[in-house]
């Protein structure tokens, strides 16, 4: 059977030291910090992990309607999600991840764009 | 420089903050470069438990004079930064002055690797909870293709190694005119009447120790003796057979579609074993199966043929009647009870 990317990188050991950076990264960050400010800290590395986890094949999943639910309240912009694509890639590059996996990995991300900028589900 | 000037620049250049207390008046007397960068230094006069308004301070004197050490934690935002210290108070005397060292410790790391594993813990839980159910469900469909201790013995060892089981009872049934109710009905229909009628028959197997092992159309075919030995093989048999009949008599009454089975018994030995590398199914064959497929043929609807063998092993509890057109055939019957007549 084919490796999944969580398996080719390491599994938790190795996924865990990219979460963790790219945490780091997001709060740090002048443009996409701020969305984090009010955000439970606990709370933020299980979705990062998760959500990071599934993108990589590996053992988590993580509901297109539990990240809207979660982002539904904050205004993201084209722009925003952006950058966190660019932190993502400068964090998974930093991190011998191959470059035609980390088009694999910023997919999953863009693939979210409609329902993390558009929210069509706001009343 | 002094020493002094030395190790005050040390202790105001250290990654740890450090503070000293008067226990007096509360009040901070030194904050190194860290504490100022973490809690800031606006207010010279700033009480101790302004600036940690979680703080007890009446526990905090009460622990300083028992023990002289008093520990805790403590979180506020540096930036977007949740950070989260540990504060050591360290009694310590100075010309009879009350003075604490406080040691802040950083600890937001060790609380965001605790977020993790908590993270990683409930995925590993919730999967390992997954796992459990796949091999339940894999593991109930292995036991409906084999017995359990087939089934233990393919999970230990990969193979189940075919085995010779004597004396055994098989009893093969069908129905009378199957193809006529297949064009009759829809395929549906006939599935779920044989679904409804064969977990009638397993249950009612299982009651006597007999053990469904296959089922072809409409072909039945059960054991008793396998794996384990049962020393009523043919009365298990027998009693099952008598029942299978009566139930779908008793069911016949009731639904739309009438199925008449007709049934072969026969003893002897078979072998079992686990056939196929790719698609398994444990399998029972040999004479006392071949007979009970014989016998079957030669039944009457909703009747019990088998050979005098099989209804020497059961007299006494079962009737044997000769059918006319076969001499070494026989039908197998309950015994009548005080005051009817075997029909």
């Amino acid at each position: 059977m084919e490796k999944t990317l969580f398996e080719k990188y390491g599994g938790f050991s190795a996924i865990s030291k990219i979460v963790l950076t790219f945490y780091d990264r997001m709060i740090d960050d002048e443009l996409v910090g701020p969305f984090f400010d009010d955000v439970d800290l606990s709370r933020l590395i299980d979705h990062q992990n998760k959500f990071v986890t599934s993108l990589m094949g590996g053992p988590a999943s993580f509901s297109d309607t539990h990240i809207e639910r979660v982002h539904r309240n904050m205004t993201i912009e084209d722009r925003h999600l952006d950058r966190l694509k660019e932190i993502m890639a400068q964090t998974l590059s930093d991190f011998d991840v191959e470059s035609e996996d980390i088009e694999t990995i910023l997919d999953g991300f863009e693939q979210r764009r409609a329902i993390l900028v558009e929210k069509p589900n706001v009343n | 420089m002094s020493i002094e000037a030395i190790n005050e620049q040390l202790l105001r250049a250290i990654g740890v903050g450090v503070a000293l207390i008067d226990l007096e008046a509360l009040s901070l007397q030194f904050r190194n470069d860290t504490f100022v960068e973490w809690f800031g230094d606006n207010d010279p006069d700033v009480k101790l438990t302004d600036l940690f308004p979680e703080l007890d301070g009446q526990m905090l004197l009460a622990e300083m004079d028992v023990g002289g050490r008093f520990a805790t934690e403590t979180s506020f935002k540096l930036r977007r930064r949740k950070m989260t210290v540990a504060m050591e108070f360290n009694r310590t005397s100075d010309d009879g002055q009350k003075i604490a060292v406080l040691v802040c410790q950083n600890i937001t790391r060790i609380k965001e690797l605790e977020s993790m594993i908590d993270s990683y813990s409930m995925m590993v839980e919730r999967n390992t909870h997954e796992i459990k159910r796949e091999k339940e469900q894999v593991e109930k469909l292995l036991l409906n293709m084999m017995p359990r201790a087939a089934y233990e013995e393919y999970k230990t060892f990969g193979v189940v190694s075919p085995r010779v089981f004597e004396p055994v009872s098989v009893l093969a049934l069908d129905f009378v005119g199957f193809d006529e109710q297949l064009s009759r009905h829809e395929p549906g229909v006939i599935v779920s009447e044989l679904n409804d009628v064969y977990s009638a028959f397993d249950r009612i197997g299982a009651q006597f120790g007999c053990q469904r092992i296959r089922t072809n159309g409409d072909s039945y075919v059960a054991v008793s003796g396998v794996p384990d030995p049962n020393q009523d093989h043919a009365i298990s048999i027998a009693n099952s057979g008598v029942r299978f009949l009566r139930y779908l008599a008793q069911r016949n009454e009731s639904h739309p579609i009438q199925w008449a089975a007709r049934i072969g018994v026969a003893t002897g030995s078979v072998i079992g074993s686990v056939v196929g590398s790719q698609n398994y199914i444990y399998d029972v064959f040999g004479p006392a199966v071949s007979n009970a497929l014989a016998y079957r043929a030669s039944a009457d609807a909703m009747s019990i043929a088998s050979d005098g063998d099989f209804a020497k092993l059961v007299s006494g509890k079962f009737q044997h009647r000769p059918f006319t057109e076969s001499e070494s055939l026989g039908a197998i019957m309950e015994m009548p009870v005080a005051g009817q007549t075997a029909g």
